[in-house]
């Protein structure tokens, strides 16, 4: 094995448009004590992980490196924020736990923050049951990367731990930007106002209420769902109208199964969602550094939650509708000029334009990212699913992922927005839809 | 319409506006196992429908027609005669 390659690190990395807007979320997760913009991947093994092969991989990894030796710089009066690399010698430090109860995490991880101020932007933890089973935790600031960003960056720890040092540095971090005219940001800025605006138009029903004002704890149910009963859920998907992809039924799903407990509530009303949406060039295997994601804006009113084929076909039109229009790249072009403005402003103007309320809930899916993956660090990954970061308002986040053709959905919630009778009937209800039973 | 041309046209499309650079694909390769996912498959759709100026009706919206720039380019040559 070669020895690590400190000169080959890039001292400084512009944030892009959608890390600056998670910083923003994180400094809304803190104002409302929701325990920070913090993301969670679990591998669950069947045998022992030995902690030493981990240690190695991560030592000879320039990646795992830089992202130990890094600080938030906020730049300039309008400039734009970055990481700025210095060597201080930081490696990763790697937390192992004995804990009783199989396949569950100790609560303090599941707590942790990992701040902006801080030393570290990741961590991992080794928790190991008996029977000599594992679970490997990886936990990053969302600031960092998003989910594609980890599956990356997996794929580049995998090949570091079967001897392939042929990566390209270059690929694992931001390419150069494209500077785009002025003229053409403010154009597009305001085009993409007005359909934001007109998309998040008051009164939107959300799983927050409207009196909910701050939270104090977040929790997670797991729905694991096995590799038939995904077969059919994929069925039903096809059935009700999702052709080219599972998310609108998915997304359809959620939003009836939120509607039931707003309707026993009796503040139902419009659902308004923002999905992220992939703008990395497919196929790639980079940058793995930074969030590259923008969103499509989801608007379901009541009517189109009557039965299961028209609220895909709302989503699916919305869907065609926002990717003629080219609005995820349209609004990844303002997130990118948003950067420029100083972070309390930027966080007056999001809370302003949503009128104090984010979104009904929170959805986000994996795709195909995880589904295929065989083995960490040499050894088989038995199952794996990711923590979604608690996020307040709305308070219930659901995150869908694949692995080996079995879904699992993560829900995040607090208890403070979803008493345990309505999570109850969340969890039945999403399985109802999903499955097709008692449709 | 020869499907050839087809092929070639959806493929020049995927290559300059989906796909990384590196990375190549033959009428036969599958397009998820290249990481083409739903979001770039109605992106191909859109692209399809204006290309050739038909509508893609929904019983054509099935997975084994999005499968291939192969299954792509018979879909279109059934539509279109």
């Amino acid at each position: 094995m070669k020895p690590l390659d400190k000169s080959i690190l890039p001292e400084k990395v512009l944030l892009s448009g959608s890390d600056c807007f998670h910083r923003v979320l994180d400094k809304h997760a803190h104002t409302h004590r929701s325990g920070g913009n913090v993301m969670r991947i679990v591998f669950y093994f069947n045998t022992r992980l030995p902690a030493d092969k981990i240690k190695k991989t991560f030592s000879d990894s320039p990646l795992i490196y830089w992202l130990c030796n890094i600080k938030l710089q906020k730049g300039p009066p309008f400039g734009i924020p970055c990481w700025r690399y210095r060597d201080k010698g930081n490696e990763m430090v790697i937390n192992e736990y004995q804990h009783a109860v199989p396949n569950e995490l100790p609560e303090i991880i599941l707590q942790r923050d990992i701040s902006l101020d801080g030393e570290r932007f990741i961590e991992a933890d080794i928790i190991y049951y008996s029977g000599n089973k594992t679970a490997f935790v990886l936990s990053w600031n969302h600031i960092l990367m998003d989910v594609k960003g980890i599956g990356m960056l997996i794929h580049h720890l995998n090949e570091l731990n079967s001897g392939n040092e042929d990566y390209e540095i270059t690929l694992l971090f931001p390419a150069q930007e494209k500077k785009t005219g002025l003229f053409s940001h403010i154009k597009n800025m305001y085009s993409v106002k007005r359909f934001i605006e007109a998309s998040s138009k008051a009164p939107i029903a959300s799983i927050a209420g409207k009196n909910a004002r701050s939270v104090v704890t977040f929790k997670n149910r797991i729905l694991y769902f096995t590799a038939e009963e995904t077969d059919t859920i994929n069925e039903h998907a096809i059935q009700n109208g999702a052709r080219l992809g599972d998310n609108p039924f998915y997304l359809s799903c959620c939003c009836r199964a939120v509607n039931n407990v707003l309707k026993q509530r009796q503040q139902t009303g419009t659902l308004w969602i923002p999905i992220p949406y992939d703008g990395r060039l497919k196929g790639s295997l980079g940058p793995v550094i930074s969030n590259t994601v923008a969103f499509i804006f989801y608007r379901v009113p009541e009517k189109a939650l009557a039965n299961m084929k028209e609220t895909v076909a709302c989503f699916s039109s919305q869907m065609t509708g926002q990717i003629k229009e080219k609005m995820p790249r349209k609004y990844g072009l303002l997130l990118n000029l948003m950067r420029r403005i100083p972070l309390r402003l930027y966080y007056f103007l999001v809370n302003r334009s949503g009128e104090g309320s984010f979104a009904s809930f929170l959805y986000s899916s994996a795709g195909e990212t995880f589904n295929g993956l065989k083995t960490l660090f040499g050894e088989t990954v038995s199952g794996l699913t990711i923590f979604p970061s608690p996020t307040f308002p709305p308070g219930l986040t659901f995150s869908f992922q694949k692995h080996r053709e079995a879904l699992n959905i993560n829900m995040a919630y607090s208890p403070d927005i979803v008493d345990n009778p309505e999570l109850h009937k969340i969890e039945r209800d999403l399985k109802h839809f999903l499955l097709g039973i008692n449709e | 319409m020869d499907e050839n041309i087809i092929i070639a046209d959806i493929k020049k499309f995927i290559e300059t506006n989906i796909l990384a650079g590196d990375i190549t694909l033959d009428a036969e390769s599958i397009l998820q196992n290249v990481g083409i996912d739903s979001f770039s498959m109605i992106e191909i759709l859109l692209f399809i429908q204006e290309k050739y100026n038909m509508l893609v009706p929904d019983d054509q919206l099935i997975p084994e027609n999005f499968k291939t720039m192969a299954s792509l380019a018979r879909m279109v040559n059934k539509l279109s005669v």
